[in-house]
């Protein structure tokens, strides 16, 4: 509670770090923000080249399936590999004067959540210019995306302050992320995993959330809510957890950086 | 011990050591290959240390290089923690332990205003209604538009104490910040703490400058191998002071 009413307390501070960082991140190119949309549209086109143009996936619409599952984790994957940073890069502020410490990760993924819904044009953009359309399932946009975000958060809690003390973990990060990138159905279908292995699939959970967002943009049908809420209840636990670690390590770290 | 109505600032018995490594090893790699490297050496700061500051106070904090004035200042602002011992703050704190934290270079003077302020923990209305102010006390005049990185350090400084100073704090930290800019505007800023002190404002100030404790505090408090010597009465300490260090 004391932790909320603080962060309340700071909400100028949360909503300025937000804006520093993404208008910050492209402030002296050419482009600007438009990067934040740019940026994963030729991402998309580089994989859809590949797998569908070189390696020939037979799947119907693939780029809005490939959209569907790289956006949403590109929302994850940044969060991650940026706040392990953040500390380390802030670390002459965090010397300096008393804030609370959660603002730095909390405004890494909000302003990651807001970078992806811009992005989320490009999935309606190509769902449309396909043929594909957009349902009304849509409107389970937003709570996808709420559980997400609290997925996120937490574990990016965990990642920023671990990583004040390890340093290993910033270049661990980037090849762990690979790693996860092929071990959820992004580039490819859940089903098109052989039995042996689906139980990689099972126990990530990104995969359910990545398969909820393609339930509603590419398959268009209901998420499977039972999951989703298992999910949201695993994401709360591990947000509440990975505070309470990011809290017990917050105090050594002007010391540390 | 319960907060009384008047406490500003509370320390009870508190311990802060500090390990100091020789070589210090980051990465999992360094730590195992070279655990020689880990070896540290623990270096008590402040021992037992015990204050109490009421609100209006305006305390200097006294001592030699190394003796745990800074230390306790940064614990005081919750930069950093005691390993033993409390310490309790009761009102908004600023601390001016160091200037223009949080500016961002590409940003223009008033957008890090902005940012300078929230890190104090202001809202947006409360640094608008403060924005003149802030501009006009900086003396920055048509600059304050243009970005950061184009200033002189003078000019930021400038800008920067003039942020920290308008927060309307109810405990002002300050550390050893007399040297800002020129003459005449640091004229300007001990000008501008005597009336903040005279509002009853409570202030822990460090300095090595007895010309300032005198002038701007009503009480020393002298510290020494992290433990207080002396505190009482701003002549009383400062005089005892200068006797024991000359």
């Amino acid at each position: 509670m004391e932790a909320i009413k603080n962060i309340y307390k700071y909400r100028e501070l949360l909503k300025t770090n937000v804006k520093k960082e993404i208008r910050g991140k492209y402030k002296n190119s050419i482009l600007g923000v438009l990067w934040s949309f740019l940026n994963p549209l030729l991402q998309i086109i580089v994989y859809a080249v590949v797998f569908q143009v070189i390696l020939k996936n037979p799947k119907e619409h693939y780029v809005v399936f490939l959209c569907a599952g790289l956006i949403p984790w590109n929302f994850f994957s940044t969060s991650l590999s940026r706040g392990a940073f953040t500390f380390i890069e802030n670390g002459n502020i965090i010397k300096k004067v008393y804030f609370p410490r959660e603002i730095m990760p909390i405004s890494i993924v909000t302003s990651e959540a807001i970078n992806f819904m811009i992005s989320t044009i490009i999935i309606l953009g190509f769902a449309i210019g396909e043929g594909l359309g957009v349902s009304y399932y849509i409107v389970f946009y937003p709570i996808i995306l709420i559980i997400q975000y609290i997925f996120t958060l937490g574990v990016t809690f965990i990642v920023s302050s671990i990583s004040v003390y390890i340093r290993d973990l910033q270049h661990l990060i980037g090849v762990a992320l690979q790693l996860l990138f092929y071990a959820t159905p992004i580039v490819f279908a859940s089903e098109a995993i052989p039995n042996s292995l689906r139980w990689i699939i099972n126990i990530n959970p990104m995969a359910y959330i990545i398969n909820a967002y393609r339930d509603i943009f590419y398959n268009q049908t209901m998420p499977d809510f039972t999951m989703l809420t298992l999910i949201l209840i695993f994401s709360i636990t591990l947000c509440i957890i990975g505070y309470m670690i990011f809290h017990k390590l917050q105090k050594g770290f002007a010391e540390e950086l | 011990m319960q907060l009384e109505k008047n406490d500003k600032i509370i320390v009870e018995h508190v311990y802060k050591s500090f390990n100091v490594y020789m070589d210090k090893a980051n990465t999992i790699k360094e730590k195992l290959l070279f655990f020689k490297r880990n070896k540290k050496q623990k270096r008590e700061i402040l021992k037992d240390i015990n204050l109490n500051i009421k609100e209006g106070e305006a305390v200097a904090l006294i001592g030699v290089n190394g003796s745990g004035k800074s230390t306790l200042l940064k614990l005081m602002t919750k930069i950093i923690y005691p390993n033993k011992g409390k310490i309790t703050t009761k009102g908004k704190l600023t601390s001016l332990l160091e200037l223009g934290a949080g500016f961002h270079p590409d940003f223009s003077g008033r957008e890090n205003i902005y940012f300078n302020a929230s890190i104090f923990g202001l809202t947006k209305k409360e640094i608008d209604e403060r924005l003149n102010k802030i501009i006009e006390f900086s003396e920055l005049g048509s600059f304050i538009d243009n970005p950061v990185r184009t200033y002189s350090s003078g000019m930021y400084m400038r800008l920067a104490f003039s942020v920290a100073i308008n927060v309307n704090a109810e405990i002002l930290l300050i550390d050893e910040i007399l040297s800002v800019g020129d003459q005449h505007f640091q004229e300007k800023c001990f000008k501008k703490m005597e009336e903040l002190k005279n509002e009853g404002k409570t202030m822990v100030l460090v300095t090595h400058s007895m010309e300032s404790v005198k002038q701007l505090c009503t009480r020393a408090i002298w510290l020494s191998d992290g433990q207080v010597r002396l505190d009482g009465p701003t002549d009383e300490v400062v005089s005892e002071y200068i006797k024991a260090t000359t």
